[in-house]
């Protein structure tokens, strides 16, 4: 076997085994064997290539912009979220605040348009401090602010004062909740929510009294 | 992290994927595209020489797959299904630009490049230790286009002969043939390269 005559049988060489006559030639030659052996090692090493590069981020963005522009990407049917008992307490405290500011409100309105403001409307000292105190309506102890912010309230009528201090009761009730929800999860986005409305609402009730003490 | 890394993270399965991305689910497609994007990619981009085109043809090889992920019934690797779609897409593409996809000739009779180049003189050194990944990606690239296709399905993507003539329309023989012919034409750009390198 020749030079020539090898190469014309070298495909069926690289895909199989060499026949003895190509063996023979093979080691003989240098020549077709650094060729054998050149070819063997580009097919062998072909295989780098297979998963050698990666595209640009902008194919998956621009991928995924057309999935959604053809409905193939399908925003999830809503779960209803079952919501820990402390959560879904906030959750109807939440409208439910609403109400109570809008007694208070007609309260006050009434209060005002039949009873002016005058000396008749003072509290004695000690009824003041049963109404502020702990064991009349609260189901906790009041902070400092709420405990000046009521004792602002001391000429107000009682029905009135106590009216504030039990909504004031459920305000800050609802903030403990609230933050003691976040305390067992700091991540929970939708009980942030719910602390800072609740806060804001207790902002309002100061405001509303505020109003009404300035009338 | 995006959410299809932590799909991959919780060892999300492929079928799980698929069926996820079935409902819709962005990132389960995400995960699929994450997990088979390097290997089209590099097709394409094998196939074409060009980075722009290669990325063009990834995304619309993936969008064909995932118009058609409803009907994927599992009888077949996924990856398959991939492979050969991310395959027709690129010789779509080269046949609209007039590229050829399959070697003109079919014979090799009297065809120089059938021939092994003998230069007289010259050492018969061997190929060890000049071939890397990134002078076989240049040689790759340096191919003529019918080669570079027949060389790519083969020798990297692991396609047989058979399977060849029946993706790219030619004949077995021919597949044979030009794939030998696309090997030796590597050899010389790869020795070139070579000696270009010895020279400086």
């Amino acid at each position: 076997m020749n030079c020539v005559e090898f190469e014309r049988d070298l495909p069926e060489c690289i895909e199989g085994t060499p026949t003895p006559e190509q063996q023979a030639h093979l080691n003989s030659c240098v020549s077709c064997s650094g060729l054998l052996f050149d070819l063997n090692t580009i097919r062998s090493q072909a295989t780098l290539l297979q998963e050698a590069d990666e595209p640009s981020a902008a194919v998956w963005n621009a991928l995924e912009a057309r999935l959604r522009s053809e409905g193939l990407i399908r925003a999830p049917e809503p779960v209803p979220i079952a919501f820990p008992a402390k959560v879904s307490l906030l959750r109807r405290w939440r409208t439910a605040w609403l109400v109570p500011v809008a007694a208070a409100l007609a309260i006050v309105a009434g209060l005002k348009l039949h009873h002016p403001a005058g000396a008749g409307d003072t509290v004695p000292i000690a009824k003041q401090q049963q109404l502020l105190s702990p064991g009349v309506t609260a189901k906790a102890p009041v902070s400092r602010e709420d405990q000046q912010w009521l004792s602002t309230m001391a000429s107000r009528p009682p029905a009135q004062v106590a009216r504030y201090r039990a909504d004031l009761d459920e305000a800050n009730s609802f903030i403990r909740d609230a933050e003691q929800s976040l305390k067992d999860d700091p991540n929970d986005v939708y009980t942030q929510q719910m602390l800072i409305d609740a806060y804001q609402q207790k902002q309002m009730l100061y405001e509303l009294a505020v109003d009404r003490s300035g009338q | 992290m995006t959410d299809a890394r932590k799909l991959q993270g919780d060892k999300l399965t492929e079928v799980e994927a698929i069926e996820r991305a079935k409902q819709g689910d962005a990132e389960a497609f995400e995960f699929l595209y994450d997990l088979h994007k390097r290997r089209v990619y590099s097709l394409c981009l094998r196939m074409t020489g060009n980075t722009a085109s290669a990325e063009d043809l990834t995304q619309e090889a993936f969008l064909q797959l995932f118009r058609k992920i409803g009907t994927f019934r599992g009888e077949s690797a996924f990856s398959t299904w991939l492979h050969r779609m991310s395959v027709n897409v690129v010789l779509m593409q080269l046949r609209k630009k007039g590229l050829p996809v399959v070697p003109i000739d079919e014979t090799t009779e009297g065809d120089e490049e059938g021939t092994v180049k003998k230069e007289p003189g010259a050492p018969d050194e061997r190929l060890t230790g000049s071939i890397d990944r990134l002078r076989l990606q240049r040689a790759v690239d340096e191919l003529p286009p019918g080669y570079r296709t027949i060389f790519v399905l083969h020798d990297v993507e692991g396609y047989e002969h058979n399977e060849i003539a029946g993706i790219v329309g030619c004949s077995i023989g021919n597949s044979k043939s030009q794939l030998h012919k696309a090997r030796l034409k590597l050899r010389e750009l790869l020795r070139a390269n070579r000696a270009e390198k010895a020279k400086k």
